[in-house]
């Protein structure tokens, strides 16, 4: 059996390389270097000014200065706390992680139940719904009087708080899984649990990393609440104590070390996001 | 060379009269179908009824004006629906989809997180394929639709019709003795569609399998099928129903077109389509 024509269609040429758009990229960078800049000097010109006490805005020298402090053993003393930053910054990360791991992976079974049973559906979703909307410190002391002060709190609340995005992100992808495609598999011989696992999956997981990185950002936010009690070691913990001192400069610190491995981990998880779903670029 | 026609495995009494000395690959009896008529809606009639039986081999065309119920008549015989009213057989058995026959829908449909061997892979592994055969299975379908190196690639790295090529080769994996197709090449190019379509006829004369295809092209029913079915307007009956006498091999496409025979039924099949829509 062999075929009559040599193919002669052309494959459709790759996307518009990014070679016209890396000349714009890198003025976009330098614009952005030149903005942190012109902060940095604003920030300079306030202190040299002395608009405020140095006690609410720490010098930049300041912050630089509790950054070496905090970074190594000065005085004896070991970083801040017996900790030094990048410890207190772990700490805190192990603890997304561990926490908002969890949620996740609830919120991937609660979404992908709800989206394709739609009894659990009308279950669950005014449910999560609720749970959506509390703000994760409201619930934090009811999760103290369960579990005391030490990491199980902090890590439910963690997962708490990470659930609900995921549930709600997984849930309607999976409900609005592209009939043509559910059809295809069908007719090439699928049943209903290899229809989820060859389309409906799949064909959800953009969405469902979107969700995930909505959850980091949300648990993100919430490790520093629920770091308020019993938090140290922990980069909120840090905070929080260094506020009882008005070290501002301390607590400065702690908001880029937060910050600044925030945007991190929400880079690499839309990295991870297109190397999962490279067809997303491509629909 | 058709492949014989299925023997009824559990020969069911009452159905005895109906079964001439080979029963048919499909059978459509009185068949009626009607969308909506939900709570304040009012339900349309799409089809019927229509009465057709496809025997082994033959490759049926359904012609008609848009509208007229023949994707809906498609969508019947492939299961994806059940009739309202009447029967739809599907060697002796009700229709499922992906246990009859394969099926081309109008777009590709491929599953953009497979490579396009993966695609194929997928419907080998779903037909009962063992693993260890899949490669140089898909190595074969892809070749037998002329895409012998693409296997590797992605689903946007390749042309509307290499992908529609893909999905073709993805219907043959499951080795089903039937094939539908709807409007497979409506979306494509004239040329692609030209090409995709003697490919088809030639494919199609090799294996003999007995195919449903549906469009709304006359020249397209005339040099693909052995037999033309003209379904009317809203609800689709059938109108015309016309074997298509044209050599099936050893003639080239051009030489077919230049055909008196071609022109006649070109001809005549139009006018039942013209007719059709009013």
């Amino acid at each position: 059996m062999t075929t009559p024509t040599s193919v002669r269609e052309r494959a459709v040429p790759a996307p518009a390389g990014r070679r016209p758009e890396r000349g714009a990229r890198w003025r976009r960078v330098g614009l952005r270097l030149v903005a942190l800049a012109v902060l940095l000097a604003l920030w300079q010109l306030v202190i040299v000014l002395q608009l405020w006490s140095p006690v609410l805005v720490p010098s930049p020298a300041a912050v630089w200065r509790a950054l070496l402090e905090t970074s190594g053993t000065h005085d004896g003393v070991r970083g801040y706390q017996g900790h030094t930053l990048i410890e207190h910054l772990g700490i805190s990360l192990r603890r997304i992680f561990i926490g908002a791991g969890a949620g996740v992976v609830a919120g991937l079974v609660v979404g992908v139940l709800m989206g394709t049973l739609p009894w659990v559906r009308v279950v669950l979703e005014p449910a999560v719904a609720f749970l959506r909307t509390l703000p994760p410190l409201a619930y934090f002391s009811l999760l103290i009087i369960w579990f005391g002060i030490d990491e199980a709190p902090k890590l439910w609340l963690l997962a708490i708080a990470a659930m609900p995005p995921v549930a709600v992100a997984t849930a309607s992808a999976v409900a609005s899984a592209p009939t043509a495609l559910v059809e295809a598999a069908r007719a090439i011989g699928a049943g209903r649990g290899q229809v989820v696992t060859s389309v409906v999956l799949p064909s959800a997981l953009p969405e469902i990393l979107i969700g995930v990185r909505l959850a980091f950002g949300i648990a993100y936010s919430s490790v520093v609440a629920a770091e308020t009690v019993n938090g140290l070691p922990g980069i909120g913990g840090l905070i929080r104590d260094a506020q009882r001192y008005n070290q501002s400069d301390t607590v400065i610190l702690g908001l880029f070390a937060i910050g600044i491995s925030g945007l991190l981990i929400d880079a690499g998880l839309r990295v991870l996001s297109d190397r999962l779903a490279p067809w997303r670029r491509h629909a | 060379m058709p492949s014989l026609p299925d023997t009824d495995k559990a020969p069911d009494t009452a159905k005895v009269p109906r079964q001439r000395h080979s029963a048919p690959v499909v059978s459509v009896r009185d068949v009626e179908h009607t969308y909506g008529g939900g709570r304040g809606t009012e339900s349309v009639t799409a089809l019927g009824p229509v009465s057709l039986e496809i025997p082994a081999g033959e490759f049926l065309v359904l012609v008609g004006p848009s509208g007229c119920g023949k994707s809906t008549l498609l969508r019947l015989i492939a299961g994806f629906e059940r009739a309202s009213s009447g029967e739809v057989e599907v060697f002796g058995e009700q229709p499922e989809p992906g246990s009859q026959a394969g099926i081309v829908f109008q777009q590709p449909r491929l599953f953009p997180w497979r490579t396009v061997g993966d695609n194929v892979g997928l419907a080998l592994k779903y037909a009962g394929v063992p693993r260890a055969e899949r490669a140089g299975r898909t190595a074969e379908l892809l070749e037998r639709v002329g895409l012998a190196d693409t296997s590797g690639r992605r689903i946007w790295q390749i042309s509307g019709g290499q992908q529609q090529r893909v999905a073709i080769a993805r219907a043959l994996a499951g080795g089903k003795r039937l094939l539908l197709l709807d409007e497979p090449f409506a979306a494509l190019d004239a040329l692609t569609r030209e090409r995709l379509q003697e490919d088809l006829r030639t494919v199609s004369a090799e294996t003999g399998t007995t195919s449903v295809f549906v469009t709304h092209s006359v020249d397209e029913a005339v040099f693909l099928g052995t037999r033309t079915v003209v379904l009317s307007a809203r609800p689709g009956r059938v109108a015309l129903d016309i074997p298509i006498g044209l050599p099936r091999t050893g003639t080239g496409p051009d030489e077919l077109r230049g055909l008196p025979e071609y022109a006649a039924l070109r001809a005549e099949i139009g006018t039942a389509v013209r007719d059709a829509a009013r």
